[in-house]
């Protein structure tokens, strides 16, 4: 072994060193070649070519090729959306295909304020189409389709009653109407035979929804719960409220943004604060205050807010408290006292209801419609059930219980429901204990209301 | 003949005045010089001025044990780059990875090759492993090299395992839960263990606390420090095992017993003998350029295949870590997925039992098989025995890795790879 023999080293030494340098090069173009980039050079040239004077154009050739990013902390967010698509915040490209297009209507929610991941969903910490698009594997949020963005509104507002999105109400509306709390739980209220709906919309994409609304053993194997019938629109629209219920937490400035001001949630702070307890309205309440019925005649808005916000300041003398309400808040209670004066809205305060009234909501808060039926008659089908393979309706429970027996069984529940045949599989849909979910007074009210569905002229003799 | 183009610009930089004052011997023409250039060099002077030749055979020690140490190399210069970013927070962690990915400049690959090396190292320290085996190189003097081979090898599974949860994303915190769960089984001290590595009873920030540390300070430093012991022991043992040595392995002296009518130099004392003994000189080669060559030229081979794996296959990076959504299957690394099949059978012969008697069974081994047969020879026939047995094991721990790793789908079932398994859907 002499040097000579060392001579092919120098050899692979050039070689090896040579494929080393071309996979260093071969990184650094990967690095350095940025998809991103073949945009904002086309974005150059558009601003170069729509150049005037000379020194817009030398202003338009200095613009630098770089991430551009908008920093969410609260949000927990980073969107780098922009780097591509340039020109959200310039109206003078509307109309431009993307990824150059103007994105019109955002004065409400700023750029620097929002980002765009927080409605448009995707991914905003990536650099490329696919990846920011969120069509890749191991993410879970994929950019919502324009067709559902209403869903993105319910994330942060209050869904029922907001004017920009009426399909997302529609989608509400539709689930409280159908009963599906029955089952499951939103909010912390609902049933337990189907899992929590609390993060729904991050978990699931339109077409899963979709199918499982249709045939939810397609997507779910052995799912209890009955194909539900919805036409094509109302199909979407609940799919959009599903979507909307992604469970992320809106923190600070975002949260204070979470009740439109609307005469739902007036009449819910109505209620909460207690102002029946100085006011009155339809003969009921304190007498303290005015009464309340036509107030709306009386007094504009302006003026009601105002009166919240610092009742001396319009009612020198009034022994009215300041309570302290958010600037929301104050509209939205002068939203629900402007229209107080509509019989359909004061009706509705259950201090104005009657028991079977108040249990009638009940019924509906908790979703017993899902099994029992539109105003509980009946018609939902559970396989193998002795009453007919349906889930009985409840018109006739007066028959059978006294209040007291009715009572019990709502909190108890029945487990072990009575199959048709042994030999198959028991019943899916059983009726679960409400106890510790549903308030006592509710129970009663509910009682009340089931009592009163014993069709009149039916006698209990024969 | 004429001289390479290579050397001759080395060359020329070497007698320059720069050149001189770096190598100080310029490049070694005589054998003095490369005898120089070994010994005044600090990064050459770890090895000796001369090898056997029997050392530089690509048949004999397949250069695993330096690609296990140029593997080490790029991860902790890898790892180094890497930490200039990255937070041990379960908050920013996964955040970070994205913006590796996404803005860092040469953020990805230079993740891709820690993440690529990493298991590189993994897989090379256990063939290097199974070379030493299958030569019978861990027989006296070497039985404690081995041991401290053993020791390395367990780090690095350690350091793969750590670095496992750093990226916070699904793939890290199932695989880190399966793996901490196995430790678990062991009876009385498991759960104490597993508590020990998580900082809590689930992985949590405590554990990528935890982990963070143990995986950039305190396991590279034992690593490290067990590497230098290591080489050390290499060169005092004589080199690398080969086949005819068995003639200059020279009883030491009790220091004590020394025969005092002499002086003695400090290589005496240190063996008891005198370093030429039993050595043929015909048989040696100067370090310079022998090694030296040789060395560089796999170093370069290994950061070519390091640089390809990068540059054309991304590391994983899944979901972002969901506690209470665990994938199903949720594995362990794939260097575990043979225990975890196990533990599938039975967590207390799978999760003790068999590391137990696997790690005893290594670190004993030296002081079983005593004889100095076969030694420096690929599956020597005097140790049939031996290589059987340590064939059998090796059979059953890949076959069941390879089980563990792509045989097995949802609930732990069966599947076959090349048919694309069902599609999974979450149960309510």
């Amino acid at each position: 072994m002499n040097d000579h023999s060392l001579r092919k080293f120098y050899g692979w030494f050039t070689a090896l060193g040579l494929l080393v340098g071309v996979l260093v090069v071969m990184g650094y173009y990967r690095d350095e070649y940025r998809e991103w980039k073949d945009y904002q050079k086309k974005y150059i040239q558009e601003e170069i070519h729509r150049a005037a004077t000379p020194q817009q154009k030398a202003q338009a050739e200095r613009i630098a090729l770089q991430i551009r990013q908008v920093q969410l902390p609260d949000l927990k967010r980073v969107d780098r959306c922009t780097t591509c698509h340039l020109t959200v915040d310039d109206p003078s490209y509307g109309g431009y295909p993307q990824p150059l297009a103007y994105h019109p209507l955002h004065e409400q929610h700023p750029f620097e304020k929002f980002g765009c991941t927080v409605c448009h969903r995707g991914q905003g910490r990536a650099t490329t189409t696919a990846d920011a698009h969120g069509n890749v594997a191991h993410w879970d949020e994929p950019m919502l389709p324009m067709e559902y963005i209403q869903a993105s509104c319910g994330q942060c507002h209050e869904a029922a009653d907001n004017p920009s999105a009426p399909e997302l109400a529609r989608g509400q509306q539709l689930f409280e109407d159908s009963g599906c709390r029955g089952c499951h739980k939103l909010g912390g209220t609902g049933g337990v035979l189907g899992p929590e709906l609390d993060r729904v919309g991050a978990r699931r994409s339109p077409e899963w929804l979709r199918k499982h609304f249709l045939a939810p053993a397609s997507v779910t194997p052995g799912s209890a719960m009955p194909p539900q019938k919805f036409s094509q629109t109302n199909l979407e629209a609940i799919v959009l409220f599903m979507l909307s219920q992604t469970g992320e937490a809106t923190p600070g400035y975002y949260a204070s943004m979470k009740v439109l001001p609307n005469t739902r949630e007036g009449q819910r702070l109505f209620q909460q604060k207690g102002c029946i307890g100085c006011h009155s309205v339809a003969g009921q309440g304190g007498k303290i205050g005015p009464a309340l019925d036509d107030v709306g005649m009386r007094r504009t808005p302006e003026w009601m807010v105002q009166h919240f916000r610092d009742p001396q300041s319009v009612t020198p003398g009034t022994v009215m408290p300041k309570f302290g309400f958010t600037e929301v808040e104050a509209r939205a209670l002068a939203d629900f006292l402007v229209h107080l004066r509509e019989q359909s809205v004061a009706l509705s305060l259950p201090s104005l209801m009657g028991p079977v009234e108040r249990g009638h909501q009940v019924f509906k808060k908790y979703g017993c419609a899902g099994c029992h039926g539109q105003d509980a008659k009946g018609g939902v089908p559970n396989p193998n059930a002795k009453t007919a393979e349906l889930v009985p309706d409840l018109l006739h429970v007066a028959d059978g219980y006294t209040k007291d027996e009715l009572k019990a069984r709502v909190l108890k529940g029945q487990k072990e429901i009575t199959a048709l045949d042994t030999k198959r599989p028991p019943p899916p849909l059983y009726m679960p204990g409400w106890a510790g979910t549903i308030k006592d007074a509710e129970v009663d009210d509910l009682v009340a209301y089931l009592f009163s569905l014993k069709p009149k002229g039916e006698d209990v003799g024969f | 003949m004429k001289t390479p183009w290579l050397r001759q610009i080395w060359d020329r930089f070497a007698r320059t005045r720069v050149g001189r004052s770096i190598f100080r011997v310029g490049l070694p023409q005589s054998n003095l010089e490369k005898s120089q250039a070994m010994v005044s060099s600090f990064l050459l002077h770890v090895q000796p001025a001369k090898v056997h030749k029997h050392a530089l055979k690509a048949s004999y020690s397949l250069g695993l044990g330096l690609i296990s140490l140029y593997l080490f190399f790029i991860l902790i210069g890898t790892g180094v780059l890497l930490m200039f970013y990255y937070v041990p927070s379960t908050e920013k962690a996964y955040d970070i990875m994205k913006d590796l990915q996404f803005v860092v400049s040469a953020g990805l690959v230079v993740r891709n090759m820690h993440r690529w090396a990493a298991h590189l190292m993994v897989l090379f320290v256990f063939l290097h492993m199974c070379r030493v085996f299958y030569t019978g190189a861990y027989k006296r003097p070497r039985e404690f090299n081995w041991f401290i081979g053993v020791m390395l090898f367990l780090l690095t599974l350690g350091l793969s395992f750590t670095g496992y949860l750093l990226p916070w994303d699904q793939l890290a915190f199932w695989a880190i839960t399966v793996g901490t769960n196995i430790a678990g089984y062991a009876p009385v001290i498991g759960p104490k263990i597993k508590f020990l590595m998580l900082g809590g009873n689930i992985v949590g920030q405590e554990s990528l606390t935890r982990f963070y540390a143990l995986h950039v300070i305190v396991l590279p430093a034992m690593a490290l420090l067990g590497i230098s012991v290591h080489l050390f022991r290499v060169r005092k043992d004589g080199g690398l095992s080969r086949p005819d040595e068995s003639g200059d392995v020279v009883e030491q002296i009790p220091l004590g017993q020394l025969p005092t009518n002499k002086s003695y130099g400090l290589m005496e004392l240190a063996r008891g003998t005198t370093p030429q003994v039993g050595k043929n000189p015909e048989d040696e080669v100067f370090s310079w350029p022998h090694l030296v060559f040789r060395e560089i030229l796999l170093f370069l081979l290994v950061v070519a295949v390091v640089l390809f794996l990068a540059v054309f296959w991304n590391a994983p990076l899944e979901e972002f870590a969901n506690p209470i959504h665990p994938p199903n299957p949720a594995k362990a690394p794939w260097y575990f997925l043979g225990l975890q099949e196990l533990v599938s059978y039975s967590a207390f012969w799978g999760g003790v039992v068999v590391p137990g008697l696997i790690v005893t069974a290594l670190v004993a081994l030296p002081y079983i098989d005593r004889k100095r047969h076969g030694v420096g020879r690929w599956f020597a026939s005097e140790r049939v025995v031996a290589n059987t047995i340590f064939s059998v094991c090796l059979v059953v721990a890949v076959v069941l890795t390879i089980i563990g790793t792509s045989f097995r789908g949802p609930n732990w079932g069966w599947v076959v790879p090349w048919h694309q398994s069902p599609a999974i859907t979450e149960g309510h």
